[in-house]
């Protein structure tokens, strides 16, 4: 019952929350990814905590009464055979086969290969455009390392010693401006990597593995994090322009040589993932070209949002 | 303010939109199929809407007891059960007395008054039956009592705020016939007034 109602309850509120981001047209990444949170906690609590406020809600009348009782759908047997239920949860076990073979076994994979020093690359040259980037950068700088690698690739690692790491190939393509606002982004997500609310939400994700919904509002509120950080490096070098063009770099660098694949199968599914990419980098481009308006009284609207969210699922059993 | 206010208008439209389609969805699976749990008007409607032979209802109602039931509902999937609930006669707000019958092995359905803390527990023999008696107190710390006993391959569960003299005698009520001599012991299920017991 627990899986059942927990699985409805972030569908309801994922769909509560996209309507009031869209209904007052809420386009900050922090402010999103707040409210997006709530499709992730509330789900984890919900149930235990409307029994225990009210243990009748499992009853016969309650259930009657309510908008949803799934328990209707779950022992409806399709062809007078197979009920609803076993493909339910048929769906759950796929999802946390996803979750285990798509987001754990990499980071698995990654703690492993950076436990053997599998990670390497060399400090920029003092005279170098990668070294001159970083001093136009105010406050402690973190570890930059290139790596010997034509593609265009960036990307962080966090923990005690955090490092930047940039691809030969970024390097030589990226204008000293647009190398470091790609730096400050970095930088912005090594800063919010301290942040221990990011791994709670890691943590409560990993709690819901078998849900689809939370599965996918996970990955939006990565997508929301890409925009903070974009935020968070416009802020440090002043120019929205510079990591704009910076990312429409990556944007193009995307599209072009795809390499040949083995089947018909894994093309799909890799230009499904490439087509989101780029999506999400159209996205932050538009974004930072142009800048969002102000933001409607959010306090207001996040409580609404809540007590709507906490108000329906009562009533979805 | 103004985007404020036109958001919340889109947004209430929304949810409504939302809490209609909910319903919806709810609905299909009765229209469907035949068997999941709903409201029926009396236990007539019951035995034929569901082909359930055996209704297990009292004969005798204490004046605290409102008749009709405020809920009778049914199911015959996953497996047959039937719920009566009926109200306080002085406060039709309030559940006094729920009476669940379900096939067995299967859990009683889940009732909307429950006991919170059992203070005594006996077994109580009656027609030929042996029943579990359990004494407590529900949610408000109000006196509550449980009787649950089997009757061939159905479990019988009462549940009532109210002292168990008077829940054992309704349960006797339901049953019209000793278990003796091989005789099916169901009661007629019969919705009647017992003279002299009710207002």
């Amino acid at each position: 019952m627990y899986l059942a109602q927990s699985f409805l309850h972030s569908l309801i509120a994922a769909l509560i929350v996209d309507t009031a981001l869209l209904a007052w047209k809420i386009e900050a990444p922090v402010i999103r990814q707040r409210f997006r949170l709530l499709v992730i906690v509330l789900p984890i609590i919900s149930f235990p905590l409307y029994q225990a406020i009210s243990p009748e809600r499992s009853s016969a009348l309650f259930r009657l009464e309510a908008y949803f009782d799934i328990d209707r759908w779950l022992h409806l047997e399709l062809w007078g055979t197979v009920p609803v239920g076993v493909l339910f949860l048929l769906f759950l076990f796929f999802t946390a086969m996803v979750f285990i073979l798509q987001e754990m076994l990499p980071i698995a994979r990654h703690t492993l290969s950076s436990g053997h020093g599998a990670l390497e690359g060399v400090r920029p040259e003092p005279e170098s455009r990668v070294t001159r980037a970083l001093e136009g950068l105010p406050g402690r700088k973190p570890d930059v390392f290139i790596i010997d690698d034509e593609a265009f690739a960036m990307f962080s690692s966090t923990g005690k010693d955090p490092a930047v790491y940039l691809s030969g190939g970024l390097v030589e393509k990226l204008t000293l401006d647009e190398l470091r606002a790609a730096i400050a982004h970095e930088i912005g997500h090594i800063q919010r990597s301290r942040r221990p609310a990011m791994v709670l939400i890691f943590i409560l994700r990993v709690l819901m593995f078998y849900n689809p919904i939370i599965l996918m509002e996970f990955r939006r509120i990565v997508q929301e994090e890409e925009k903070i950080c974009d935020d968070m490096a416009s802020s440090i070098t002043g120019d929205r322009a510079a990591l704009a063009g910076a990312l429409r770099k990556f944007y193009d660098d995307d599209g072009e040589d795809p390499a040949p694949f083995p089947s018909d199968a894994p093309r799909l599914r890799d230009r499904i993932e490439e087509y989101s990419h780029t999506l999400l980098i159209e996205e932050r481009i538009a974004r930072l070209e142009d800048p969002p308006g102000p933001s409607v009284n959010v306090s207001a609207v996040y409580l609404v949002v809540l007590v709507t969210i906490l108000v329906v699922n009562y009533y979805v059993v | 303010m103004k985007r404020t206010l036109g958001g919340m208008l889109v947004f209430s439209m929304m949810i409504a939109i939302l809490t209609v389609l909910l319903q919806l969805l709810n609905w299909i699976p009765s229209a469907v199929q035949d068997g999941e749990l709903q409201r029926y008007a009396s236990i007539d409607e019951v035995r034929a809407h569901l082909k359930i032979k055996t209704v297990y209802m009292p004969v005798y109602y204490p004046r605290s007891v409102q008749w009709p039931p405020s809920l009778i509902a049914a199911q015959t999937l996953p497996y047959p059960a039937v719920v009566t609930e009926f109200v306080r006669s002085d406060d039709p707000g309030e559940t006094i007395l729920v009476i669940t019958q379900t096939a067995l092995p299967h859990p009683p359905l889940v009732e909307k008054l429950r006991l919170a803390a059992v203070r005594e527990s006996v077994r109580y023999e009656f027609k030929g039956r042996t029943a579990l008696l359990e004494v407590g107190v529900c949610r408000k710390d109000e006196q509550c009592c449980r009787m649950t006993w089997n009757e061939e391959n159905v479990g019988i569960a009462l549940v009532m705020r109210a002292s168990p003299v008077e829940l054992v005698r309704i349960a006797e009520s339901m049953i019209t016939r000793p278990r003796e001599a091989g005789h099916p012991v169901a009661g007629t299920g019969k919705q009647r007034r017992s003279p002299g017991t009710r207002n």
